[in-house]
């Protein structure tokens, strides 16, 4: 793909795709900030109600909340994705190799959303079942790419590495990581889009997320709330997304 | 088919954390009624020391087999483990009989994390072995025909009926019909609709290449919005439109209810649907086209009769995925007043009732499963016949 060097960008050293994700992150980020001046058009919205805009929690906290929950249980889930994916291609773990990416891509049949309810019987209201399920089921795409990215891997390379005189282990870290880097990040990205609207409906459950405003507006019939949530989560999905999209590695150039 | 003999890790993994489960969690729980929590019950408590013995006995069996395992022993191994999980709601009844007397019509069983942790590590080994003796789609089907028709067995002669789950689904019979209807037919009319758009769609680009990336863009641009913040955006401009047409809402067509809902899952169909369908289309090889033009078919005859049906399994493909994606979205849906299993989820939520969450959550997982087998087992035939059709 060539890329044609835009003005602004090359006179920040940056790459376009870099613009965006900034331009994004500003969107969200005035968003949080605008939404409770918007009451005008709130109350043009939803002219029957006496309050219109969400007062329970601020839409910035509810937002740090809302990432904070994704990024540790996708921080727990690529720890134990990329560990499970590294422990079963090598030496006795191998054994495991067809059981784990088998059970990888059955999982993912599973719904995100039925998931999050079994995880209530179990543990309970809260943060905790939230975290728990978005582990569990992150946990699986990353696993299922860090197989694929490995597996992937020209074997005469893995060799003559070894040829060099590295280690099995400055093998992993040196080559294999790096060359699987792409596909893991694939996975990361995906499993990050499905957690951050398993977390919003996490709501329901008693997590404090954006979804907390769509809920209370379903519950109360107020539908400004609705709005208010909805488009504060669309824009934190396209945001990130669009980050992910910026780190991505570009395979010409 | 052989298979060396070597001692498989997994199957000797799998039983032992099994028996650790089964020895050290609860196996079911008694309550008195639906609001009381249970008390656990250990695999002894539970079955009494026969019950207990025969079942630990089973999943010991297969432990042992799994030392220096031979083809023929792993279809031993397959057979213990599906007898084991076929066996199951006898185990239940059994701990029903012994713990709920037939004059307390409101005490009931839960079942406890032992018995979970079982069915779980039991499913782990029978698709390792289906795995290790590379057994077709058949195999499988086969196994969870003897498994769910044990399980309905038990079920329809009144044997489970203590069963907290099925006291639940008693009390609601007629919504447990209601929630399946709706949730099949959410299901399958967007995945009916965003097929015929997708078909539409995935031929336009085959014909103008330059729709690709404008058409797929905005496709993976919906994907992205989470489900629930795009069913809150629709309901403002459909009650809206329903406001300003009052005619409409004859139709159930209102700001919740089944119109966003059907909106919303159409808009994520779309991109499995016409990725895969324009991907299947735009495989089929120049040169069979070429061919079919060749022996005097019309354009339109060439992609009816020689196009279309190569493409079959790619495009079933596509539905498999949507069909899972939408089942899953649908159970969302609930929250804004479509219907479905997930108005039992979030019912269950609400009142903090364990067993009616389960009731809207495993037919759910049971309907993706089902459907990911089904689409799985007709793109396989489709297959089967694409190459029947290749060769001769």
């Amino acid at each position: 793909m060539n890329q044609r060097p835009y003005p602004l960008a090359a006179a920040w050293q940056l790459n376009p795709v870099w613009l965006i994700t900034l331009g994004w992150v500003l969107c969200l980020g005035l968003a949080v900030w605008g939404m409770p001046h918007l009451e005008g058009f709130f109350r043009w919205l939803e002219p029957g109600q006496r309050q219109v805009i969400y007062q329970r929690d601020a839409f910035a906290f509810l937002l740090l909340n809302h990432m904070q929950l994704v990024a540790v249980s996708a921080a727990m889930a690529i720890v134990i994705g990329v560990g499970t994916g590294i422990i079963v291609t090598r030496g006795w773990g191998r054994d495991f190799l067809p059981l784990v990416s088998q059970v990888a891509s059955i999982g993912q049949t599973f719904p995100p959303v039925a998931v999050l309810a079994l995880s209530v019987p179990l543990l309970g209201f809260g943060a905790k079942p939230v975290i728990l399920s978005l582990v569990l089921y992150g946990l699986l795409p990353i696993m299922r790419n860090t197989l694929v990215g490995l597996n992937d891997i020209d074997p005469a390379v893995r060799e003559s590495a070894r040829g060099m005189g590295m280690s099995p282990l400055q093998v992993l870290v040196r080559v294999e990581l790096p060359l699987a880097l792409p596909v893991m990040l694939a996975g990361i990205r995906t499993s990050v889009t499905i957690n951050i609207a398993t977390a919003a409906i996490g709501s329901t459950i008693g997590a404090r997320t954006l979804g907390d405003p769509v809920i209370a507006g379903l519950i109360n019939g107020n539908l400004a709330y609705t709005v208010q949530g909805a488009v504060l989560i669309g824009l934190l999905a396209v945001t990130v997304d669009q980050l992910f999209a910026a780190i991505t590695p570009k395979r010409h150039g | 088919m052989s298979v060396k003999a070597q001692t498989n890790r997994v199957l000797l993994a799998l039983p032992f954390a099994a028996l650790a489960a089964l020895w050290g969690l609860d196996f079911v729980s008694v309550q008195p009624n639906r609001i009381m929590p249970g008390t656990g019950q250990s695999l002894v408590a539970a079955l009494g020391w026969p019950g207990a013995l025969l079942l630990s006995g089973g999943v010991l069996a297969i432990l042992l087999n799994a030392w220096r395992i031979t083809s023929p022993r792993f279809w031993l191994t397959l057979a213990l483990a599906t007898l084991l999980l076929a066996l199951l709601p006898l185990a239940l009844h059994w701990a029903a009989q012994r713990h709920v007397p037939a004059d307390q019509p409101i005490a009931r069983i839960g079942l406890g994390a032992g018995f979970w942790a079982l069915v779980f590590l039991l499913c782990l080994m029978i698709i390792e072995v289906l795995q290790r003796l590379r057994a077709g789609t058949h195999w499988r089907l086969l196994v969870m025909a003897v498994v769910l028709g044990s399980l309905f067995w038990f079920i329809s002669t009144g044997r489970l009926d203590e069963l907290a789950l099925l006291r639940e689904y008693q009390s609601r019979s007629r919504q447990f019909g209601t929630a399946l209807r709706g949730h099949l037919m959410l299901v399958g009319g967007a995945v009916g609709v965003s097929l015929v758009m997708g078909f539409g769609l995935a031929v336009q680009i085959l014909r103008r290449p330059s729709w690709q990336k404008p058409v797929l863009g905005v496709l993976s641009f919906f994907q992205t919005i989470p489900s629930l913040a795009l069913f809150g955006l629709l309901i403002a401009p459909l009650s809206a439109l329903s406001a300003q047409f009052p005619w409409l809402q004859q139709f159930g067509i209102r700001g919740i209810g089944w119109a966003p809902a059907v909106l919303a899952l159409i808009g994520y169909s779309l991109l499995p649907m016409v990725r895969n369908t324009w991907v299947a289309l735009d495989g089929v090889p120049a040169g069979v086209m070429e061919a079919a033009r060749g022996m005097g078919m019309s354009p339109l005859q060439a992609f009816v009769r020689v196009r279309l049906p190569l493409a079959v399994p790619v495009v079933l493909e596509g539905v498999r995925i949507t069909t899972i994606q939408a089942i899953g979205l649908t159970a969302v849906a609930a929250l804004i007043g479509a219907g479905g299993f997930g108005t039992f989820i979030f019912q269950g939520l609400g009142q903090a009732a364990n067993e009616l969450i389960l009731l809207g959550a495993i037919p759910t997982i049971l309907l993706a499963l089902l459907a990911d087998m089904i689409f799985t087992a007709l793109a396989a035939l489709t297959a089967g016949y694409r190459k029947e059709v290749a060769t001769s």
